[in-house]
């Protein structure tokens, strides 16, 4: 069942980021929601998230984002990774150096798959608007559960 | 409650998985590998949303059409838009490519001879991602084509009222449509007055193809503005079909000059495309 909940939420996640993509690719800034969303699975995870679910999850979202096979797999696998190895860490950071990793976190993969799926027209302007609104989306996520009521607060 | 790091063990799966998920990236690039999962997701994908489709939004439609007496002028409504979009690509087989009905042997293919009228099959667009047409290399589309036969339509051209935009790079019951802007796609082209020809491969950016020469060895001077047309020699497309005009001319070191070609065609201008074997 919880397998089914991630598989819908990724879904419909995936859609949400392609409506929006289509809007914000104009203003050179890609916001990759899935990838931070699952980004916040595994880092909001009790357990250590197993590299075979990241792989599985990874090949699934290339599927329905019609992309390579194997781009998010491997992305999904390192950051599980670097969450898993990091996750006790996390507990002594700040919430802003937490959102700086996760917002340059998305902005690596912002570049690598660019590098991969549009490496004719790779733009570097692109790059660094991503990365500086990642790291403020990232920040605006965190400041805003505060506000949230209390049961989404849990989860968040 | 604390987390445990990972283990050796977990720390070697996920090298695996990692070095698993390269090699498969690494030969979908390479090799489209996958190209039949993909095809058969998207199949199912396409298959299924407009099954939801009919039997949910399509039902409600109906429900609200019956309730108007509006339903016959509807139905007339769009059966007049079809027949205005097929009078469209009929109209650009005539006056953009009479060459095409004159010149050459295209007239000999049978499945030609059955109709005179309509030489050509008509598609209707199932599938196509604006995100990936405005963002990335690949410019891909999914058509159907509307066919009693079960031919196999690869390599057929595919266009529509604008010209020339692709061609058939897989045939199932969606045929996929590789753009003539896909990052991988070439055609080759040539000036009006045949004394200059050049292959134009995809931008990846919509509308525009490049074509890229040698001034040291094709001394010719290509103006902004200059028309370029389709040569036939790659046997895909026939000759003489407008392709573009130059957009501009880019010198990117003393061997090598970059024309950028804006295409005239459009591919999101109409859901039914022309698909043809020339």
């Amino acid at each position: 069942m919880k397998y089914v909940k991630i598989i819908f939420s990724l879904i419909l996640i995936n859609v949400v980021d392609q409506k929006i993509a289509s809007f914000t690719y104009e203003y050179y800034l890609i916001i990759p929601l899935t990838f931070l969303s699952y980004s916040l699975y595994v880092y909001k995870s009790d357990s250590n998230t197993s590299s075979g679910e990241a792989f599985l999850l990874g090949l699934f979202v290339d599927l329905i984002s019609e992309s390579f096979l194997g781009l998010n797999a491997v992305f999904f696998c390192l950051i599980t990774y670097f969450i898993n190895i990091y996750s006790n860490a996390f507990k002594i950071f700040s919430y802003l150096q937490i959102c700086i990793f996760f917002g340059l976190a998305s902005s690596a993969y912002v570049g690598f798959s660019q590098m991969i799926i549009n490496l004719w027209n790779f733009s570097y302007v692109t790059l660094f608007i991503s990365s500086v609104f990642n790291i403020i989306f990232c920040i605006f996520i965190a400041i805003s559960s505060i506000y949230l009521p209390y049961f989404v607060k849990r989860r968040l | 409650m604390a987390r445990i790091s990972p283990t050796r063990g977990q720390k070697l799966l996920f090298l695996i998985y990692i070095l698993t998920g390269i090699c498969i990236l690494y030969f979908d690039i390479t090799s489209n590998s996958f190209q039949f999962l993909k095809n058969g997701f998207k199949s199912f994908k396409i298959s299924s949303s407009y099954f939801l489709n009919q039997i949910t939004v399509e039902q409600f439609k109906n429900l609200k059409e019956r309730s108007k007496s509006k339903k016959f002028l509807l139905e007339e409504n769009e059966n007049l838009k079809d027949a205005l979009d097929l009078s469209y690509l009929n109209n650009y087989l005539i006056t953009k490519e009479n060459k095409f009905y004159k010149d050459h042997d295209i007239i000999k293919y049978p499945s030609l001879d059955k109709s005179a009228q309509s030489p050509f099959k008509i598609a209707q667009l199932r599938s196509f991602d604006p995100n990936t047409f405005n963002c990335c290399d690949r410019h891909r589309m999914f058509i159907e084509i509307i066919s009693d036969d079960e031919n196999n339509f690869k390599e057929f051209m595919v266009f529509n009222s604008s010209g020339i935009i692709g061609q058939i790079i897989h045939s199932n019951k969606y045929s996929e449509v590789m753009l003539l802007t896909d990052i991988s796609h070439y055609i080759p082209l040539k000036s009006i007055t045949n004394d200059f020809f050049c292959n134009a491969r995809g931008s990846g950016r919509p509308g525009i193809v490049i074509c890229t020469y040698n001034p040291l060895v094709d001394t010719r001077e290509v103006e902004v503005g200059q028309i370029f047309y389709s040569s036939g020699l790659g046997g895909i497309f026939p000759k003489d079909i407008e392709i573009g005009k130059v957009n501009k001319v880019i010198q990117i070191d003393p061997t090598t000059i970059n024309l950028e070609i804006k295409l005239s065609a459009n591919p999101l201008k109409s859901d039914l495309f022309g698909v043809i074997r020339y």
